[in-house]
This record gives C-alpha cells, sequence and structure tokens, in this order.
C-alpha cells in the first residue's frame, strides 16, 4: 500500500467549517465580509471576550470568562436587558462557537487573497435544540460585522 | 473503556442528535480530517471546495442516519459521492486521462500521486482512493461508487501495463 502521507489532502479554513454548521443549524444565518488586514490583528479584536466581543455583538453588554481549559471556555454573558447567559464552547484563534440554552454564537477568521475573510453566524436559539429563531438574525448578524468592520479600520 | 478510534465520533454524533451544538462543533473537528482525506485526492484543486460540500451534506443528514454506528461507511460514502460531484462540476480537460488504473505499490504511483491523479478522471481517482488510502477491497469500492464489479475488475487487470506505456509515452 502506498503511503497515504503523500497523497494530497483537502484543507477546510475555519470560514468553510463556519458555513457546514450554519448551513446543519435550521434558522441560522451566515455573513462574511472580507477586510484588507492580517487575520492575527482582526482576531486580536474578534477574540477579545471580556472586552471588544461585547461591542460588537448584538445585545452583549458584558462577558466575564469563568473558566479556560485549553480552547475550552466557560463565560457568563449578560446582555443590554439584563439577561444572563451560561456560554461554553470552543475559542481558538480564527474561530469560536459558544452555545448557552438560548444562544448560539459562532464566529471565524482565515486567510484570503484580499487580507482575512471574517463570519458571524448564531443567535437566540431555541431552548436546548439545534435551531435558531429566525426572525431578524440576518440582520443583527450584519449590524455586528458592520460594527466590527468600523472598529477594526478605525 | 474502548479502544475503538471510531467510539468518540458516535458519541458525538448521538449527542449532536440530541440538538447538542457544541457536540456539532466537536465532530466536525473529528470528521474534517477524514472527510478531507477522501476529498482532497479526488477532487485535487476543488478539495476544499468538495469537503465543505460534503461535510454539509452529513450534517444535514445526520437525523436521516439509522444507526450511529454506521458514521464512518456513511460520511465516507457522501465525501467520495461530493467529490466526484464537485470534481465533475469543476472538471477540466484532462488530455492525458488514463483508461486504467495504477496498480498498488506502483513505484510511479509513490513516485508523484498528484501528477497521476491528474491524469485520471474523478470515478477513477474515486477507486484509487478506495482501495489505496481507505483499504477497501475491489468489489467493495465498485459498490460503493455503483460501478459493475465486472468493468472495475477488467480495468484493473489491465491497469499495470497501461499505466506505465502512459507514463513512458
Amino acid at each position: 500500500m502506498t503511503d497515504e502521507q503523500q497523497w494530497p489532502t483537502a484543507d477546510l479554513d475555519d470560514v468553510r467549517r463556519l458555513r457546514v454548521l450554519a448551513a446543519a443549524i435550521p434558522g441560522a444565518r451566515i455573513t462574511e465580509r472580507v477586510l484588507p488586514l492580517p487575520a492575527d490583528e482582526v482576531w486580536a479584536v474578534m477574540g477579545d471576550l471580556e472586552g471588544e466581543f461585547g461591542r460588537f455583538q448584538p445585545d452583549m453588554r458584558h462577558v466575564r470568562v469563568l473558566s479556560r481549559d485549553g480552547e475550552r471556555v466557560v463565560a457568563l454573558a449578560r446582555s443590554r436587558y439584563g439577561m444572563r447567559a451560561r456560554l461554553e464552547g470552543v475559542v481558538r484563534p480564527g474561530w469560536c462557537w459558544l452555545q448557552s440554552r438560548f444562544l448560539i454564537i459562532g464566529m471565524a477568521a482565515a486567510p484570503d487573497p484580499d487580507g482575512t475573510r471574517i463570519a458571524l453566524t448564531g443567535g437566540l436559539r431555541v431552548p436546548g435544540r439545534a435551531m435558531i429563531v429566525p426572525f431578524g438574525t440576518a440582520r443583527e448578524l450584519d449590524h455586528a460585522l458592520t460594527r466590527l468592520e468600523t472598529r477594526l479600520r478605525a | 473503556m474502548s479502544d475503538d478510534p471510531h467510539e468518540p465520533g458516535i458519541a458525538l454524533a448521538r449527542a449532536a442528535l440530541r440538538g447538542d451544538t457544541l457536540a456539532m462543533q466537536d465532530l466536525l473537528a473529528h470528521l474534517t480530517p477524514y472527510v478531507a482525506r477522501i476529498c482532497g485526492p479526488i477532487a485535487l484543486d476543488s478539495g476544499p471546495d468538495a469537503t465543505q460540500e460534503a461535510l454539509i451534506v452529513v450534517f444535514r443528514s445526520l437525523r436521516s442516519m439509522r444507526d450511529p454506528q454506521a458514521l464512518y461507511g456513511w460520511v465516507r460514502a457522501v465525501a467520495v459521492r461530493e467529490a466526484v460531484r464537485i470534481a465533475r462540476r469543476d472538471g477540466r480537460a484532462h488530455p492525458a486521462e488514463l483508461a486504467d488504473l495504477p496498480a498498488p505499490g506502483d513505484p510511479q504511483l509513490a513516485a508523484d500521486i498528484r501528477d497521476v491523479l491528474a491524469r485520471l478522471s474523478p470515478e477513477h481517482r474515486a477507486v484509487l482512493v478506495l482501495r489505496d488510502v481507505e483499504g477497501l477491497d475491489e468489489q467493495t469500492a465498485s459498490r460503493l461508487l455503483n460501478l459493475p464489479a465486472g468493468t472495475l475488475k477488467s480495468r484493473l487487470h489491465r491497469a499495470r501495463a497501461s499505466f506505465r506505456k502512459a507514463w513512458s509515452a
């Protein structure tokens, strides 16, 4: 048998991974944009859960990280309307996937020939299910991406 | 504790079926290298597209999977089908396309797999991947590709000579 190490393999970057999850969750939308900035600079803002994150994500006022174990994160989020969410998930450079009983948050960034492609998905979760309440989701995500872009280009 | 390398994927698939999106993202991380390993050599430059499309089919259809134990066989079948479809969709001309497949262990296959693959049709690349990467016998591979076993067998029987001929041309 031929050494399989020599066979060409495909690479699935983090934005493509986010497309897969968004496609698999009924009600989910995904918004993408390419920014003329290096990926590490972009992720320094996107992945800053306790700082920048609350300034561009919809309805998010404050996030506090309760624990980190490698890429695994548990965080407490508070919305502008006072609601709290205990988010659990994975955060690493280029990738963030968090869920609570009522929320799903997905973010990705991957190098692009014109800079960095960023993508957002998520929204209000149908409690405990892999499903997102579809109303207004696309508009919220678009607003979040615009806020993020404005911040990054500043 | 089971030593079955498939056990983590099966457990994650069960959790994902219960609506746990964190388990879905873990399952995605778990299955991606497996799907990429199949789609890469079949779809070549379209490998990332094929891997993405195959995983979308897998995750959208997860609910229709009757038996989580069958996860890997099912994922393999989806990956091969999507890789062939995307490779055909993005198909470029194969002016030096080979009619037959190189035999396992052919030294020229080992020397430059990518060049050999680029000379084959997507269906032939799929047979090669199933046989040499996935270790399936030819009958199982032909069943998975909906090719008559006789057709595949005769192609493989003539493989070595015509492969060498194409290379020495």
